[in-house]
């Protein structure tokens, strides 16, 4: 599984997406500039221009026509991804740590963060996938975390519900269409905030990393907890991948918090754990700083990672990958295949 | 002795292990059944994302044009 390292960014990768066909991967850090690439040979195609501050998020629509971004400037953008115009600029009060489209692309969900005088919120913005379309001013909706302020949103199977992650480590569920608070659990440690938030390919679960370590498979109807995976590190991020039952977890300790900064001590490794069994299968190492971000492509062909090293290394999975099975699955495996005889 | 102790903890180890992957496709199939159903009931796509990308191709190559595929 030989990586291909992507160095196009000067700062610290801070989210990386793919598109919904695998073919484009698209990231962004604190240099303030989005990157797109080839995901099966990391050319980059080009990078979108504009924003005046760190960005920290960014998702594109289910047919790769547009995409969204949120940035410490306070702004959501919406761009064209094929010519890399600024389509729309929305202007909040403080700075904007994730965005999210729904499953159709109509709606858009920004996570603004919490500042002196301002709570943080979940907005919900009315999109139209179309380059050449009027793009609303007005929000359709805004929530306000006034308990513990959101870090991580999403948007559930349906639209019907807005799941969050909040910095006190609870998750909440708000009814997609009027916001109104359903749930909330307390699911991670106590104030070890939650740090990513990413789906299942038909968004009914989802899963969860904090930095109390450990990484949660969520179901989104019920917010019951499926399943928990334990690391050695505060995690930055973790994802799903399709096709194979495992889950990829990112972290590490930064620098700054640990005394010794070598990469080993760091624990600057992607984990894979096994989905349904929670053991630690396997990892991968390559970055020199923490993994900020992690990226399973839609099509299960491989994976992408993002460093507080400002690189993005993207994996191709080998046939060992997609051969590894735990004895009880080629078991069941094959009675299903006899099954179908 | 010893042999026979580790083959049985293989044994309960493979047991539960057989037992959590039971449990997590039965719960995938009571999910998804219980999605078709409301995704029908709201007349939507069983799969969003892949009409969605149908209907961009469809709008990129309009009905009637020939297209060249070399």
């Amino acid at each position: 599984m030989r990586p291909i390292l992507l160095a196009g960014h000067e700062r610290a990768l801070t989210q990386i997406r793919y598109n919904a066909d695998g073919d484009l991967i698209f990231s962004v850090s604190k240099d303030q500039i989005i990157c797109v690439w080839y995901s099966h040979n990391g050319e980059r195609l080009g990078t979108y221009r504009g924003h005046q501050g760190a960005i920290w998020t960014i998702d594109v629509d289910p047919t790769s026509t547009i995409l969204a971004s949120g940035s410490a400037d306070n702004t959501i953008r919406l761009w064209d991804v094929k010519t890399g115009k600024c389509l729309k600029t929305w202007d909040f009060p403080t700075a904007v740590k994730r965005v999210e489209f729904n499953e159709d692309g109509t709606k858009l969900l920004g996570v603004t963060e919490k500042r002196m005088g301002h709570l943080g919120t979940i907005v919900v913005l009315d999109i139209k996938v179309d380059v050449e379309a009027e793009q609303t001013d007005e929000k359709a909706l805004t929530i306000v975390c006034d308990e513990s302020k959101a870090t991580v949103a999403g948007w559930s199977y349906l639209s019907k519900y807005i799941i969050a992650g909040h910095e006190d480590g609870s998750i909440s569920q708000y009814d997609g269409k009027t916001g109104d608070l359903i749930y909330n659990f307390p699911i991670h440690e106590l104030n070890q905030p939650i740090t990513d938030l990413q789906w299942s390919h038909d968004r009914t679960y989802f899963i969860t990393a904090s930095k109390d370590k450990t990484a949660k498979l969520i179901a989104a109807k019920d917010l019951e907890v499926l399943k928990t995976y334990t690391a050695d590190t505060p995690l930055n991020s973790a994802t799903i991948t399709p096709k194979k039952d495992f889950v990829i977890l990112g972290g590490g300790q930064a620098a700054m918090e640990v005394t010794t900064t070598a990469a080993r001590q760091g624990k600057f490794e992607a984990r894979f754990y096994h989905k349904i069994f929670e053991d630690e299968i396997g990892r991968v190492r390559g970055h020199f700083g923490p993994l900020n971000t992690v990226a399973a492509d839609p099509t299960g062909k491989g994976y992408a990672s993002g460093g507080e090293d400002g690189y993005v290394r993207v994996h191709h999975f080998d046939k060992g990958y997609f051969d590894f099975m735990y004895e009880v699955e080629r078991e069941r495996q094959n009675k299903l295949a006899a099954g179908n005889a | 002795e010893d042999a026979e102790r580790i083959s049985s903890a293989d044994v309960a180890v493979v047991e539960a292990r057989r037992r959590l992957l039971q449990q997590w496709y039965a719960w995938r199939q009571s999910v998804e059944e219980e999605l078709a159903e409301e995704r029908a009931a709201l007349g939507l796509p069983e799969k969003p994302v892949a009409e969605l990308l149908k209907e961009k191709a469809a709008a990129a190559a309009p009905a009637g044009e020939e297209q060249v595929v070399e």
